[in-house]
C-alpha cells in the first residue's frame, strides 16, 4: 500500500469544505441568542449611548421660564418669537419668580427671561419702543445664563439696528461650514464600528474556542483531514457575514436616528469592513487558538483589546491626544480600521485614496496570521 | 498468512521522562475487532492517539494499511475513523448538519439520512445534538466517524456510562461495521464486553503489552496454569436477568 492508494483531496474539494463549514456555522449562529446579543445587539447599545451623548452636545438649547410683566403689544410679539425659537425650551408651568427659583435650584431650569412692565413701551420723546430684557440665573446655571444673555443681546442688537439706523463699523460674521466639517457623531460612529469589529473578530473566537477545546470538539475535527487554514478561512467567512450584517444595522440606525450623513460608497465600505474583520479576526484566532482554556484566553484578550479600544480612537477621537501619543497609536492595528472607516463614510474617500490605511492593515494581517497559524492548538 | 492492516513496532512515548507507552509491538488483522484492555494509566489512550496521528511518536513506527503515521499522517487521516471517549457536539446544530459538517471535513458529501438511519437515528434528523441521550450521542458520534468509509475505526471506551440496553445496541452496531469490512480497534474497561465483542485483545499494563491473543485462548492459558474459580459457574449472570426482565429494546 502506498500513498497513491489514498486519493488526494483536491483543492476544489478543500474549498468546498470551507464553504460548507461557513454555511453551517453561520446557520448555527442565528440560532444562538447569546451570540446574536454580543455581536449584534451589544454594539447597538453603545451606538445609542454614544449617539445620544454626541447629539446632545451638538445643539444649543436652554430650558427657560418667561415672566412677562409688560402689557405692550411689542412684548407679546417678542415672547412669541422666543417661543418659536428652537434655542429655548419654555417651561409654561412657571408663573412667578419663586417657582422659577425653586426649579433653578433643582437644575430643572437654566434661567428666567424677565420682561418688566416698561418693556416694549414707546417712551416719551422716542419714535420706537425700548426696554430691558433681564436674564436671571443662579450660580448653578452660570454658564448657561451667561450664554443665554449673550445670545439674547445679539438678537436684540439685530432688532436695534432695524429701529435705529446706525452703521456698525466692526462686525463678526459667523459661517458654519456644515458641508465638510465632521460632527462629533461622525467621529464616534467610525469608532463604534471599530468596537463592533473587535467584538466580532476578537471576543467571538476568544469566547468560543476554549469551549470547543474543553468539549473536545476541535480535537475531534483534528482527527479528520481538515487543515487549520480551512478552519480559519471558514471562520473568516462566517464572521464577515455576521459582521457586515451587524454593521449594516448600525448604519441604518445611525442614519435614521442620529442623522449620520454617509458620503461614501456603500460597496467600498462593505469591502473595507470585510478586510478589517479579516485582520482583526486574526487576533481572535491567535488568542483563542493558542489558549487552552478560558483562564488563558480572557486575560490575554483583555490585555490586547483594552489599550486598543482607548488608543485607537474607538470612544475618544485620537486628535484629542497629545502629539507623541498620536504618532505611536497611529500604528496600532485598529487605528487604520477606524480612520479608514471615517474617511470612507464621512469624507467620501475611495479605497484608492486610503492606501496608507490599507497597507497598514495588510501588514498587520501578515504579522497576525503568521502568529495565529504558529500558535494554534486543536486541544 | 494474515492480512495485516495495522503494524506497530517498538512504539515509545514518555511524558516528563515517565514512559507512558514503553516499547510495544503488535499487529491488527483486517476485518477483526481488536480490543486494547488495561487499567487506567496503562497507556491505552496514548497508544490509540499515536496511531490516530494525534500524538507525536517518540520512537518506533506505526504503519496503517502501509502508510507511515509519522510521515503520511494526512493520508492516514483519510482512511481512519475516530470516535473519542466523550461524544461532544456543538449545540444548536441539527443532526443532519453535523453529518454534513463531518463529511465535509473528510472532503465528502453524503446523504445524512442514510447514515443516521444506519445508527438508528433517522427520526432525529432535525433534532439538535443536545436533545439526544447518552447512547444516541454515541451512535451519532459513530455515524460521524464512518461517513468517509474508513478502513480502520477506533473507539475509545465507547460504552462507558451507557445502560445495558444501549450497550448491547452499540455492540450490534460495532459488529455491523466490522461485517462491512471495517477493522475495529477499541479500548474498554469492561472485560465482559471484550470477551463478547473482540476477536483478539491486547492487555496493557504500565505501558507494555503483557498478553495478546483471542479471549478464548487467553482464558484457556490461564486455566492450564491451574487457575479455577472458587464459586460454581452459573449459566447466567445478573445482567442476563436484567436484560430478560427489561427486554432489549432501547430506552431513549
Amino acid at each position: 500500500m502506498t500513498e497513491k492508494d489514498v486519493p488526494r483531496i483536491s483543492l476544489r474539494k478543500k474549498l468546498q469544505t470551507v464553504l460548507t463549514f461557513t454555511r453551517l456555522n453561520t446557520k448555527r449562529f442565528f440560532r444562538d441568542k447569546l451570540a446574536i446579543f454580543f455581536s449584534v445587539l451589544f454594539p447597538l447599545i453603545f451606538l445609542f449611548v454614544f449617539g445620544s451623548i454626541s447629539r446632545g452636545g451638538g445643539k444649543l438649547s436652554f430650558k427657560v421660564a418667561i415672566l412677562n410683566d409688560s402689557s405692550s403689544s411689542y412684548s407679546t410679539t417678542f415672547v412669541e418669537q422666543l417661543k418659536n425659537s428652537k434655542i429655548y425650551k419654555i417651561d409654561k408651568t412657571v408663573n412667578n419668580l419663586t417657582q422659577a427659583k425653586d426649579k433653578m435650584g433643582k437644575s430643572q431650569l437654566d434661567g428666567v427671561i424677565y420682561l418688566n412692565k416698561d418693556f416694549g413701551v414707546v417712551q416719551n420723546g422716542n419714535k420706537y419702543p425700548s426696554g430691558q430684557v433681564e436674564v436671571i440665573y443662579t450660580q448653578n446655571q452660570m454658564t448657561a445664563g451667561q450664554t443665554m444673555a449673550s445670545v439674547l443681546s445679539a438678537s436684540l442688537s439685530g432688532i436695534n439696528a432695524k429701529f435705529v439706523n446706525i452703521k456698525t463699523p466692526f462686525t463678526v460674521s459667523q459661517n458654519q461650514l456644515n458641508e465638510k466639517s465632521l460632527t462629533t457623531f461622525d467621529y464616534t460612529f467610525a469608532g463604534l464600528l471599530g468596537f463592533s469589529i473587535i467584538g466580532i473578530g476578537i471576543f467571538g473566537p476568544v469566547n468560543v474556542f476554549p469551549e470547543l477545546k474543553k468539549q473536545g470538539i476541535l480535537r475531534r475535527l483534528h482527527t479528520t483531514p481538515i487543515k487549520v487554514w480551512q478552519y480559519f478561512l471558514s471562520t473568516m467567512f462566517s464572521q464577515s457575514i455576521i459582521g457586515v450584517l451587524s454593521i449594516a444595522i448600525q448604519f441604518a440606525i445611525a442614519i435614521s436616528v442620529f442623522n449620520l450623513r454617509v458620503v461614501g460608497n456603500y460597496f467600498e465600505i462593505i469591502i473595507f469592513t470585510i478586510i478589517s474583520i479579516f485582520m482583526v479576526l486574526g487576533i481572535g484566532l491567535a488568542v483563542g487558538g493558542w489558549a487552552k482554556n478560558d483562564r488563558q484566553a480572557a486575560p490575554l484578550s483583555n490585555i490586547i483589546v483594552f489599550p486598543m479600544l482607548f488608543l485607537s480612537g474607538t470612544f475618544f477621537p485620537r486628535f484629542q491626544m497629545p502629539q507623541y501619543l498620536q504618532s505611536i497609536t497611529n500604528y496600532l492595528p485598529l487605528t487604520p480600521v477606524i480612520d479608514g472607516m471615517r474617511l470612507l463614510i464621512t469624507e467620501g474617500k475611495h479605497l484608492t485614496q486610503i492606501l496608507p490605511q490599507l497597507v497598514l492593515i495588510a501588514l498587520w494581517m501578515v504579522i497576525i496570521y503568521a502568529i495565529a497559524f504558529r500558535v494554534f492548538r486543536w486541544e | 498468512m494474515k492480512d495485516v492492516i495495522l503494524k506497530v513496532k517498538n512504539l515509545k512515548k514518555s511524558y516528563d521522562n515517565k514512559p507512558a507507552v514503553d516499547g510495544i509491538s503488535f499487529e491488527v488483522y483486517r476485518g477483526e475487532i481488536f480490543g486494547i484492555l488495561g487499567p487506567n494509566g496503562a497507556g491505552k489512550t496514548t497508544t490509540l492517539e499515536m496511531i490516530e496521528t494525534m500524538r507525536e511518536i517518540d520512537s518506533g513506527s506505526i504503519s496503517v494499511d502501509g502508510l507511515d503515521v509519522a510521515t503520511q499522517g494526512d493520508s492516514v487521516k483519510q482512511i481512519i475513523g475516530v470516535q473519542p471517549q466523550t461524544a461532544a457536539f456543538q449545540d444548536k446544530q441539527k443532526l443532519s448538519e453535523i453529518i454534513e459538517l463531518f463529511s465535509a471535513a473528510y472532503g465528502e458529501k453524503v446523504s445524512a439520512k442514510k447514515f443516521l438511519d444506519e445508527v438508528n437515528l433517522g427520526e432525529k434528523i432535525n433534532n439538535f445534538a443536545e436533545e439526544l441521550s447518552g447512547g444516541q450521542r454515541q451512535r451519532l458520534s459513530i455515524a460521524t466517524a464512518i461517513v468517509h468509509n474508513p478502513r480502520l475505526f477506533f473507539l475509545d471506551e465507547p460504552t462507558t456510562g451507557l445502560d445495558p440496553q444501549a450497550r448491547r445496541n452499540l455492540w450490534d452496531l460495532i459488529r455491523e461495521i466490522r461485517d462491512r469490512g471495517v477493522t475495529v480497534i477499541m479500548t474498554t474497561h469492561y472485560l465482559d464486553e471484550a470477551e463478547i465483542l473482540c476477536d483478539r485483545v491486547a492487555i496493557m499494563d504500565n505501558g507494555k503489552i503483557i498478553a495478546i491473543d483471542t479471549p478464548i485462548k487467553l482464558i484457556k492459558d490461564l486455566l492450564k496454569k491451574g487457575f479455577h474459580k472458587e464459586q460454581k459457574v452459573e449459566q447466567a449472570n445478573l445482567e442476563d436477568v436484567f436484560i430478560d426482565l427489561t427486554g432489549k429494546g432501547l430506552r431513549e
